[in-house]
């Protein structure tokens, strides 16, 4: 049950990770205990920087929506996912229209 | 003679029984009814994990229903009567106990869940109908039967699907797995039938013993081999999967995932037990393999541009099945060359096999993971979510081990079956390991997509009186977590005991083909 993983080209032990994980756990605490004490909760210290701007009382205003993440990656392959997009037609015929034309591919492919 | 011979027949009789009194028990009120669908639902569980048990300790199950005996495989003088043959071997054993968790956990979800709806007789009728289908496909020992439990899962699961049918968007849904499925299950039909014309038997084992190399043989296979690869979702034959996965209540998708797994396991079944070594070509495992990278960077891909949650995360079901379909494409090409079954295929089939109970294990946890976000908000789309996690603390700590797990991030068990895949896929050819990676890392980045969006980020006004999900609901969750977890600090008992049995099961045909035979002449099969 404690041994290690092999693969037949190298090995996992999930308990080196664990401890690993552990080491950088309490390396983060150590680290944040060097933290300065005299901070003052609910005073100015713990307004968020908004630019020096209000900040916003509804978080409404100040999300990221996920339609924004990686966008400079779905633009940079932009040709890709039109592509793509554009093969996902939603149309139930389609659909079957795919099926049947990959059981033809892979029938000609094994009976020829 | 135990009574644990008949645990086959109990796996179907008691999700069948659930169905046909579910209405019933619906008289006695609300109460009555969850009683009913939890206690047959841990009824199942358990049936399944002592098969699983009884199976590894005294080898391969066979039982027979509407024959001379339970115990007699092949009467009559060698002839093939009409009867249902059960065969558990080690792999089907290891699929219905990984199929029963899931399903345990979709009905504890589902009590809370679907409180608010009504016509739940129905829903746990059905529910248990699918399961039944999915547990027969698992354990069935002949080809006719495997079309009929086939069907009932596949006619269940429709009915699921447009459980909410006052929304458009799934009565869609379930119109379009209905096509694709029906005409899936109609040319499994006519596969079974080209074999049933030449060699005029239906039986699994006794058609591995016989099969030739033909015309018929191969159109047979190739019929088999798009329907179940369909019905599992690989690419270019996914279209439905998120539709459905996405518009089904989420503990439907959690079982819903189990019965896609029932057709990869029938898939798997075909290639390896009753073709196995004798297929004359390499084009049907280069077929699994190519349909396999597909999947993994299509699905992926797809996935990281989803705003819907359900999509995105059904999308990740078909880039996980395409990790699945590589590892046993990859077996199935080595199969026939001992030296290269050593050296790299063996380890490919048991990335493959670990690899389907993790998927089923965190794909179920996010799919409930996601019901439980829209159960609290209302919301299905990650725009419109944020700061959750202040809320839902419990639904985001599971989410996160879920996302961790299918992100393949050490040292959770997604990490373990990838690694297996990576390193073996490599020795075929370099290109499939990096696709593999390469998809890893589009599964973590719409992962922290989904968990930036929806738990972090500011607490919003709208969602100032959302709370956790009921305890219910998070026994559900807790279920899978608690799996997931388990299979990943002990990694070694999981592939000693869960994988590798499984693995040589697969590959092992002649013992498959030989218990049948066995059972025949000395009249037991346990």
């Amino acid at each position: 049950m404690w041994d290690q993983i092999l693969t037949g080209f190298g090995y996992w032990d999930v308990y080196a990770w664990i401890s690993f994980f552990l080491i950088a756990g309490g390396m983060v605490f150590l680290i944040r205990s060097l933290g300065r004490k005299d901070y003052k909760q609910g005073s100015d210290q713990d307004e968020i920087f908004f630019g020096s701007n209000p900040v916003p009382e509804d978080g409404e205003d100040l999300k990221v929506p996920a339609s924004s993440a990686y966008w400079g990656y779905t633009q940079a392959l932009k040709p890709f996912y039109d592509v793509l997009v554009g093969f996902h037609t939603g149309i139930a015929t389609d659909y079957a229209g795919w099926y049947i034309l990959v059981t033809a591919l892979v029938a000609l492919l094994i009976l020829l | 003679m135990s009574w644990q011979v008949h645990l086959p027949a109990l796996l179907l009789a008691v999700p069948l029984l659930g169905a046909f009194l579910a209405p019933l028990t619906a008289l006695g009120g609300k109460g009555l009814r969850n009683t009913w669908f939890v206690l047959v639902s841990a009824a199942f569980t358990v049936i399944a994990f002592l098969l699983w048990t009884r199976v590894g300790s005294t080898g391969t199950a066979i039982y027979v229903m509407g024959g001379q005996g339970w115990n007699l495989a092949l009467p009559s003088g060698m002839s093939i009567p009409v009867r249902i043959l059960m065969e558990v071997d080690a792999f089907s054993a290891f699929m219905v106990l990984l199929s029963a968790v899931a399903a345990l956990a979709g009905a504890l979800f589902s009590i809370a869940f679907m409180d608010r709806f009504s016509g739940l007789e129905k829903f746990v009728a059905l529910y248990f109908l699918m399961v039944t289908g999915m547990f027969g496909m698992e354990i069935t020992g002949d080809f006719f039967n495997f079309f009929v439990f086939l069907e009932i899962s596949s006619v269940a699961s429709f009915g699921l699907v447009a459980f909410w049918r006052d929304r458009g968007e799934a009565l869609e849904a379930a119109f379009k797995y209905m096509l694709v499925s029906t005409l899936g299950a109609l040319m499994v039909l006519v596969a079974v039938a080209f074999l049933y014309s030449k060699y005029n038997v239906v039986n699994m084992a006794t058609l591995g013993k016989v099969i030739e190399w033909g015309m018929v043989e191969k159109t047979a296979l190739v019929l088999f081999l798009t329907a179940l690869a369909m019905k599992c979702g690989a690419v270019p034959m996914h279209m439905w999967m998120p539709d459905a996965y996405a518009e089904a209540p989420a503990g439907v998708t959690c079982a819903l995932i189990a019965v896609s797994q029932a057709s990869l396991y029938g898939l798997f079944r075909v290639t390896y037990t009753i073709f196995g070594a004798f297929m004359g070509s390499p084009v049907i495992p280069w077929v699994i393999i190519v349909l396999g990278v597909l999947s993994m960077f299509i699905g992926v891909s797809m996935a990281v541009i989803q705003k819907e949650v359900g999509r995105l995360i059904a999308y990740h079901s078909v880039s996980q099945v395409g990790y699945m379909l590589l590892g046993f494409g990859v077996g199935l090409l080595a199969l026939s060359d001992a030296r290269a079954m050593a050296e790299y295929g063996f380890t490919a089939l048991k990335g493959g096999i670990y690899h389907i109970v993790n998927y089923t294990m965190y794909k179920g946890l996010l799919f409930l993971s996601a019901g439980a976000l829209y159960y609290a908000t209302g919301c299905r789309n990650l725009n419109d979510m944020g700061g959750l996690g202040r809320k839902m603390p419990k639904t985001m700590v599971l989410f996160m081990i879920a996302a961790a797990a299918i992100a393949g991030l050490p040292p959770f068990n997604g990490f373990v079956s990838k690694l297996y895949l990576y390193e073996s896929t490599f020795a075929v050819h370099p290109i499939l390991a990096v696709f593999a990676m390469v998809t890893s890392v589009l599964t973590l980045a719409s992962f922290v997509k989904i968990f930036q969006t929806a738990f972090l980020g500011p607490a919003l006004k709208k969602f100032e009186n959302v709370r956790e999900v009921p305890g219910t609901m998070l026994i559900g969750m807790s279920v899978l977590g608690v799996a997931i977890l388990a299979l990943s600090l002990f990694p070694t008992w999981s592939v000693n005991h869960l994988v590798e049995p499984a693995a040589k099961a697969l590959v092992d045909q002649a013992s498959y083909v030989g218990a049948v035979f066995a059972a025949s002449l000395t009249g037991g099969g346990l």
